[in-house]
């Protein structure tokens, strides 16, 4: 995996570490990094963003402590391979939750029926 | 007793620390009471408006300026009579260099470099390279951001413990801030380079920062780590029917032309936001620092 598959934006609400690991989950749920392939350093993430290595090693460690890399002896971080490469559905469901709520957020306050919603979103989603 | 006991127990602990620093210029004051506490490897961004005395509180921090009430040390001694073992430790980069303008740029690295024993002269050649600046040129002769570029290549060439840059970013281009933001937080990180920069350009500070003050009105507002200040921060907005409901503690209170109220208010031990967010028609908004420093500096 390269450096620049992750995208930051230091001025959004949600902390970098955070942003860090969220693309990590969906890089993993949907197979574009497959178990065993190694991560970039701490050092190539901070430098090639310019952003702090304690930043880039947090998230390492939550996305380790969450089993979705480890670490190899002298070989830096990768993808974990207990891990099924593609996750269950409802795995995959769950990372789309937050967006999901803040949809029916926006739904409610323009006060929109649920119907018409609905029917957009899976002309959307090629149904 | 020993002379040693007159200092505080955390002072020798910490690269830089100063407590209840004071200072006015013509009457008004700038400082009224800083106490702040630099721990090692950290790298502490400081914000505030322009004219707030960020540059007076660097200054007296360094003892450059003595303040009217307060102390200050580096490296656990007194600022104002430091050792030249602890001047050596230090570099710091003012917010307009002049000094040695008479000198090229090379002269003025070789002069400086005597007085530095970890001095890294490769480091100059390949980065006075990289930033495209020509070690003969006079000093004098240099644009704001070149002058700038020559003061932080100095800086970072004494390989200091602590590294202090009153806004190192003013006169840069984006691509020369990007690049100097690279170099602080690999410096940080590998080297453990302890660094305060001051600066009112936010993102920067998001970027390479991992705790951020706020300077307002002479005291500094907030410190707090950069993750967990995005974390435990929120603006509550309360429609102006529900305002009696606002919660008594909030960092910052303004009232909106239409009567809603927006709170700036912090997540209680158990990670909960106030009562007042869970009523139907209140809002609460994750923040951005920039967000946050505006709200709470207006």
């Amino acid at each position: 995996m390269d450096a620049s598959l992750l995208t930051i934006q230091p001025n959004a609400p949600d902390p970098i570490y955070r942003q860090i690991v969220e693309q990590l989950r969906r890089l993993i749920a949907s197979g574009q990094l497959t178990s065993g392939e190694l991560l970039p350093s701490v050092r190539e993430v901070a430098g090639f963003h310019a952003i702090n290595p304690m930043t880039v090693s947090r998230a390492y460690g939550m996305a380790e402590a969450e089993g979705l890399l480890e670490r190899l002896r002298g070989k830096g971080m990768a993808v974990a391979a207990t891990r099924r490469t593609v996750q269950s559905e409802s795995q995959r469901m769950a990372l789309l939750e937050s967006q999901l709520q803040e949809l029916a957020r926006h739904a409610n306050e323009l006060e929109l029926p649920a119907e018409p919603v609905l029917r957009r979103l899976a002309k959307l989603l090629g149904d | 007793m020993n002379a040693v006991l007159e200092y505080p127990d955390n002072v020798s602990a910490s690269p830089l620390t100063a407590s209840g620093l004071v200072h006015c210029y013509e009457g008004s004051n700038v400082l009224t009471g800083v106490d702040l506490t630099l721990t090692p490897g950290s790298v502490l961004g400081l914000v505030g408006r322009n004219g707030t005395g960020k540059s007076t509180l660097i200054r007296a921090m360094l003892g450059l300026l003595e303040p009217l009430a307060g102390s200050a040390f580096v490296f656990g001694e007194p600022a104002l009579k430091l050792s030249d073992e602890a001047k050596s430790r230090i570099a710091y980069v003012p917010q307009q260099p002049e000094a040695l303008a008479w000198l090229t740029v090379q002269q003025m690295l070789d002069f400086v470099g005597r007085f530095y024993p970890r001095w890294d002269a490769p480091f100059i050649r390949t980065t006075l390279e990289r930033w495209k600046i020509q070690p003969n040129r006079l000093l004098a002769k240099l644009s704001p951001g070149e002058r700038q570029r020559v003061d932080l290549i100095r800086a970072f060439a004494s390989q200091p413990e602590l590294l202090v840059l009153d806004e190192p970013a003013a006169s840069l281009d984006p691509v020369a801030r990007r690049e100097l933001l690279r170099e602080l937080a690999l410096r940080a990180g590998e080297s453990g380079t302890t660094v305060l920069f001051s600066t009112h350009i936010v993102s920067d500070l998001e970027r390479v920062a991992s705790e951020v003050a706020f300077l307002h009105e002479g005291k500094l507002l907030l410190h707090c780590g950069v993750d967990e200040t995005k974390e435990r921060y929120a603006r509550l907005w309360l429609p102006a029917k529900m305002t009696s409901a606002a919660p008594s503690q909030s960092l910052s209170r303004r009232r909106n032309q239409d009567g809603s109220l927006s709170l700036i208010v912090e997540r209680d031990r158990y990670g909960q936001w106030p009562q007042a967010s869970t009523m139907p028609g209140a809002r609460i908004d994750a923040l951005g620092l920039e967000d946050l420093f505006v709200e709470i500096a207006e």
